[in-house]
């Protein structure tokens, strides 16, 4: 049963896709239809996965040699981010059909986003080592074909290639550490890796932890990989809902999360990632508090948030960056397709265009805010619940200065997402573009994940549970939901955090009084919208390999003289090297 | 059994040559050529082409049922083994595709039958060079093949810019030949001995044998397109008509490099640095041909560097191969051959429709150039899609052919355990990633909204483009996706390999 | 010095394949280079009957000079004929005239 469902979930969206496809954008009703249906019954798939977890490979399909066998495996872990994927997957459907009407590719768009969700949903629910590099390069390939999807725009198409490339240098450390499982334990299961780890060579644990930290730190848009992620905000806005920020992103702190027990060990793996999720999280944040543009602003913020799930694992809180995961996939995607609604009325992405648009678009702005309490770590909502659980790990297993550090991006981010919402839809008008609320087929995927983003913090227990009973190597124990949450409200690292999150909030209510203080920090500013010097260090790389290149042109002279030349001078070289080493 | 599908196999594509160009020049002579109508020239040359897959299916039954043989015709020694099956097999399927593709584009051209002889006759040299046993007889299939290739290169004798890469072409290939023989000669003089199983036997630790199999390098090396020998590729391939661009880079090339395995096999246990030297090469190959192509703005030549990087992977599987008696890594490297032939066909086929349809199709001999592409996914959204996938898989990107070939050849890589050889795959891998800045941006160009005007003047796709465009493809993601597709001829042939270099 | 048969064959080869390789890489004349190209090919031809002759191989030596011979007339013809194309188009035979396909 969970074989046939895995294969349902991964196998649905792919046939959507080529259905979609084959229509060629003669009939966008059609295509809507079929878009939404597959991605729904891929959905159903998922959820219904839910009961049939499993700890032992559910699906092998020997393909032989060196590529193994192809297996699936229905794990806690699998199946919450299967259910992230083609749940929001589907909203996110549902939401283009009114986003993209009158586009003329929508075969092309539909395509690409059901592909992906397949891909995604794989990623997931495979145990081979092979495989999950396979979707993690198809997911790659969807999101670089997204994020230019209007292939006419200049920052589209460099902002697609800059992903790609990107993500794919990261994914090196992937593949290197792929092949090292391989040849060194003869097989690409995950479960060998899990089990055998502590019988392989010191050296080559450590290339794998750290290739694979790489890989993860590209693929998230982690420091010092994250210039990729705002400049993919060219991509339509329920793309990047969906990939950049409620699933591919994902799949880098779902690689820490499920190899965490092979990689503990290794000196120095642990202190590198809650490293790298420190800097993200504060640089991010800090970043977003200079933003000028609506999706940007979020981009960063998912960059934060991400930071706060990979220092998560860093201090070994595995269920809490999980836990985290999902509050972020509901509120991150809510306010991405909110953002969505509001720039398809506004006609810019410029917050400094925007102001005043709350009483136009009142739906809107009521989930806009929900996410965006949600994403301050606000009680109730579900960011609180899953934030202060990293905060109370972090202050319980991991380095203070870590701690101190994430306590403040808390405020930091309080203060940039108040700061937002203020300049969307409060104070004045600085916009003339006729205004409407959110369509509807916009509503239908805006409110239920509104409502998600207050209520996914009860599905701690049962997550716990599943966590527990299918993921034998990650040492967890199972509380119950209302354990869970009691003992969040009682720590005090609780109380601290949610101190510092209502002081970034008066930090922006009270701006015009503080400041002074803050003039002292605008310095930053330059320096936060050139992500500090990131930026610079990419078209530093990209032009000296262009300025070798043309370098190298000269070579082909077209002379007959001197290619004959160039015939002789490799006789002479090679003759030399087999003197030399005989 | 065996000897008589080898005949057949060889016989029917070089026996076809002069009569279907005979039966094309006896009818254009007769009548007057109406415009349109399908030279016999070409449909003989397509028959034959089908007709041989029989005899080369039968040899395939039998070499994978029961291993390979050596088959003597009077003095000429052949060996019908996996290495020759693979290389047939490509030529087999490319030129039959080819054959089918090039009809539009000649129809009604002078020296239209001059082009399926020639090509019917390229393709039964390349079936008799995969099988070879003695330098000598490799040598004489060798020359035929690239003798038939001179004036398909340079069919288009009247534009300047093909006459020049053709006259580039001869010299450097003659060039090479002439230091093959060379070394052939130095084979002899330190042996006796012409043919490879007796020269494996005999050949002893010397310098003649060092050099001669340097000279075997870069001899063959010219027509592999190895670095620094592959200054005419780009020429070559982007003046040729597209059918003839297909073959060079997806079947010619990879004769080249078979024809070195054989020369080189028997004498290369005589020196301790071929695999290494093999690697470097492959290396410098890779980042070659990507740097070079990043930069084009022309297509075919863009796709004519790309070679040069593909051949790179080909060679470094092989140097592992031959270095750590690695199965898998030959294996590799022939599924990249494979792999590359049908991609590298498919992007030049499905380019060649594009400049047919937008330039060729007019009567212009203007270069296809990236920025032509933009927005012919409106007007032809198939070869649109085609090519990208062609490109795609060139850049390695799962779930097309391309990673699977590449993935097996650098976890044959990591196997060895050899750091040095651990890095070279990560930075073969890295040049992968280095592909994909000039392989992405042509899939972006062609996806615009904005139609170039070429595009909106562009003709209709003839079907006997379209349809091997479409087959290619469909092979492309079909390997991707199950790669024991080829497994049988790819296993037998990293047999053969490995047997070669006396393994 | 021996004036035997193996060393003036020996020098022979030297000479004729150092004159080709100067033709191939100093001269601007596409016939020159044709023939330059000859020239080699005969140096490698002389290599082989040598190799045959101290091998004891003459009979296999002599078949493949022959057809070194035919395979590189062949060559030849079809190199000529393109030069005088090349000349008909161009109007000049030299070199530098070929060299617009570059980088």
């Amino acid at each position: 049963m969970a074989s046939t469902l895995i294969l349902l979930t991964i196998g649905l969206p792919w046939a959507g896709a080529v259905l979609v496809w084959l229509d060629g954008n003669r009939r966008p009703r059609l295509q809507n239809t079929l878009a939404v249906t597959f991605s729904l019954a891929a959905g159903a798939a998922a959820l219904a996965l839910i009961a049939f977890p499993s700890s032992q490979t559910s699906f092998r399909l020997p393909v032989g040699g060196i590529f193994g066998d192809f297996t699936f495996l229905a794990d806690g872990l699998g199946i919450l981010l299967a259910v992230i994927a083609t749940g929001i997957g589907s909203l996110a459907v549902i939401f283009s059909i009114d986003y993209m009407r009158g586009e003329a590719e929508l075969g092309r768009y539909y395509s690409l986003i059901l592909f992906f969700i397949g891909a995604m949903a794989g990623l997931v629910l495979t145990s081979s080592l092979l495989l999950m590099f396979i979707f993690w390069e198809i997911t790659a390939l969807c999101s670089y074909a997204l994020i230019s999807f209007h292939n006419d725009d200049p920052k589209a198409v460099r902002g697609g290639i800059k992903a790609l490339i990107i993500t794919q240098v990261g994914g090196l450390g992937l593949l290197g550490g792929a092949l090292l499982a391989f040849s060194s334990l003869g097989s690409y299961e995950i479960s060998e890796l899990l089990k055998n780890a502590h019988t392989l060579p010191q050296a080559a644990l450590a290339w794998m932890a750290f290739g694979f930290l790489a890989a993860a730190a590209a693929k998230s848009a982690q420091f010092p990989f994250h210039t990729w992620l705002p400049d993919a905000m060219e991509a339509p806005s329920p793309v990047s809902a969906l990939i950049h920020a409620a699933t591919m992103v994902n799949a880098g702190v779902y690689l820490l999360a499920r190899f965490y027990p092979a990689f503990e060990g290794v000196p120095g793996w642990k202190t590198a990632v809650v490293l790298v999720g420190v800097v993200s999280a504060l640089m991010a944040a800090v970043m977003a508090l200079f933003a000028d543009d609506l999706k940007r602003l979020l981009a960063y913020s998912t960059v934060s948030q991400l930071g706060y799930m990979v220092y998560a694992i860093g201090v070994g809180g595995i269920f809490a960056s999980q836990f985290h995961l999902l509050s972020h996939a509901v509120f991150k995607a809510l306010l991405f397709l909110a953002a969505g609604a509001v720039i398809h009325a506004a006609g810019t992405r410029a917050l400094g265009e925007m102001g005043g648009l709350g009483s136009a678009m009142p739906r809107v702005r009521i989930v806009f805010i929900t996410g965006a309490l949600a994403l301050a770590g606000i009680p109730v909502l579900n960011g609180f619940w899953s934030k202060e659980l990293i905060l109370e790990n972090g202050l319980e297993h991991g380095p203070v200065w870590g701690y101190t550090l994430m306590l403040l991006t808390a405020g930091l981010t309080a203060a940039y997402i108040f700061r937002g919402v203020w300049m969307v839809f409060y104070g004045s008008r600085r916009n003339t573009h006729p205004l409407h609320d959110a369509q509807p087929a916009m509503q239908v995927a805006l409110w239920p994940l509104a409502v998600a983003s207050v209520l996914t913090g009860l599905l701690s227990g049962p997550l716990g549970k599943l966590f527990a009973a299918t993921l034998p190597f990650h040492d967890l124990e199972a509380l119950t939901t209302r354990a869970i949450l009691i003992d969040i409200l009682e720590a005090p690292a609780t109380w601290l955090a949610t101190g510092v999150v209502v002081m970034g909030l008066a930090a922006w209510w009270f701006r015009k009084e503080l400041a002074p203080v803050f003039r002292f920090f605008l310095w930053l500013g330059s320096p936060a919208r050139n992500s500090f010097g990131f930026e610079d260090f990419n078209r530093a790389v990209v032009r000296s390999t262009q300025a070798v290149a043309d370098l190298l042109r000269h070579t082909q002279t077209g002379y007959l003289t001197m290619n004959v030349a160039g015939i002789l001078i490799g006789l002479v070289i090679i003759l030399a090297i087999l003197a030399w080493g005989g | 059994m065996l000897a008589n599908a080898l005949f057949w196999m060889i016989t029917i594509p070089l026996a076809a040559s002069p009569v279907s160009y005979l039966a094309g020049r006896l009818t254009t002579l007769r009548a007057a050529s109406i415009p349109g109508r399908a030279s016999p020239a070409r449909w003989l040359a397509l028959l034959t082409l089908l007709a041989a897959w029989i005899p080369y299916i039968t040899a395939v039954r039998m070499v994978l049922a029961s291993g390979s043989q050596t088959i003597v015709w009077g003095t000429v020694h052949f060996r019908v083994d996996g290495l020759g099956l693979v290389l047939s097999g490509v030529s087999l399927a490319l030129g039959a595709l080819v054959v089918a593709f090039s009809g539009p584009y000649l129809a009604g051209m002078e020296g239209e039958d001059k082009f399926y002889g020639l090509l019917t006759a390229m393709i039964g040299a390349m079936l008799g060079l995969g099988f070879s046993n003695d330098l000598f007889n490799l040598w004489v299939w060798f020359e035929v093949m690239t003798v038939s290739s001179f004036l398909l290169v340079a069919f288009h004798w009247q534009q300047p810019a093909a006459l020049e890469a053709g006259v580039k072409y001869l010299v450097q290939s003659a060039v090479g030949s002439a230091l093959v023989l060379m070394g052939i000669a130095l084979v002899f003089l330190e042996t006796g001995v012409l043919n490879l199983d007796q020269i494996r036997a005999t050949a002893q630790p010397s310098s003649l044998l060092a050099a001669a199999g340097a000279l075997f390098v870069i001899g063959f090396g010219v027509k592999a397109a190895l670095v620094p020998m592959h200054t005419w590729l780009p020429d070559a391939h982007s003046q040729a008509p597209s059918g003839i661009s297909a073959m060079l880079s997806g079947v010619v090339i990879e004769a080249g490099l078979v024809a070195m395995l054989r020369a080189l096999g028997p004498l290369a246990g005589t020196h301790s640095g071929w695999p290494h030297l093999l690697m470097s090469f492959g290396a410098v190959n890779m980042l070659v041909g990507n740097l070079m192509a990043l930069r084009q703005t022309q297509v075919k030549r863009l796709l004519a560097y790309s070679s040069l990087s593909h051949v790179g992977y080909m060679l470094l599987g092989i140097g592992i191969a031959v270095g750590f008696q690695s199965a898998q890594a030959a294996g590799g490297a022939l599924f990249h051959v494979v792999n590359h032939a049908l991609m590298k066909g498919l992007a030049f086929l499905a380019a060649g429709t594009l400049l047919y349809v937008l330039r060729s199709g007019h009567g212009s001999h203007h270069p296809l150039m990236t920025e032509d592409l933009s927005g012919a996914s409106r007007r032809y959204p198939w070869i649109a899609l085609a090519l990208s996938i062609a490109v795609l898989g060139l850049g390695g990107l799962p779930p097309l052919a391309g990673f699977m070939s590449k993935w097996q050849i650098f976890a044959a890589g990591f196997q060895t355990q050899d750091g040095l050889v651990q890095a070279l795959v990560i930075f073969g891998a890295l040049n992968s990633v280095l592909s994909l800045g000039y392989y992405a941006p042509l899939v972006n160009i062609l996806y615009r909204r904005e139609a170039a005007p070429l595009v909106g003047g562009g003709l209709r796709a003839p079907l006997s483009m379209q349809l091997p465009v479409m087959l290619l493809a469909v092979l492309v993601i079909a390997i991707g996706i199950w790669p024991p597709l080829v497994n049988g001829l790819v296993v037998s042939g990293s047999r053969a390999v490995l047997a070669l270099f006396g393994f | 010095m021996t004036l035997s048969m193996p060393s003036i064959l020996l020098v022979g080869i030297f000479s004729l394949f150092g004159v080709g390789l100067y033709g191939l890489l100093a001269v601007r004349n596409l016939i020159k280079v044709i023939v330059a190209l000859q020239v080699v090919v005969k140096a490698v031809l002389l290599a082989l009957v040598l190799a045959g002759n101290l091998r004891g191989q003459v009979p296999l030596a002599q078949s493949l000079g022959l057809t070194v011979l035919v395979a590189d007339t062949v060559v030849a013809v079809i190199g000529l004929a393109l030069a005088v194309q090349v000349r008909r188009c161009l109007g000049t035979l030299d070199l530098h005239a070929l060299a617009s396909l570059r980088r």
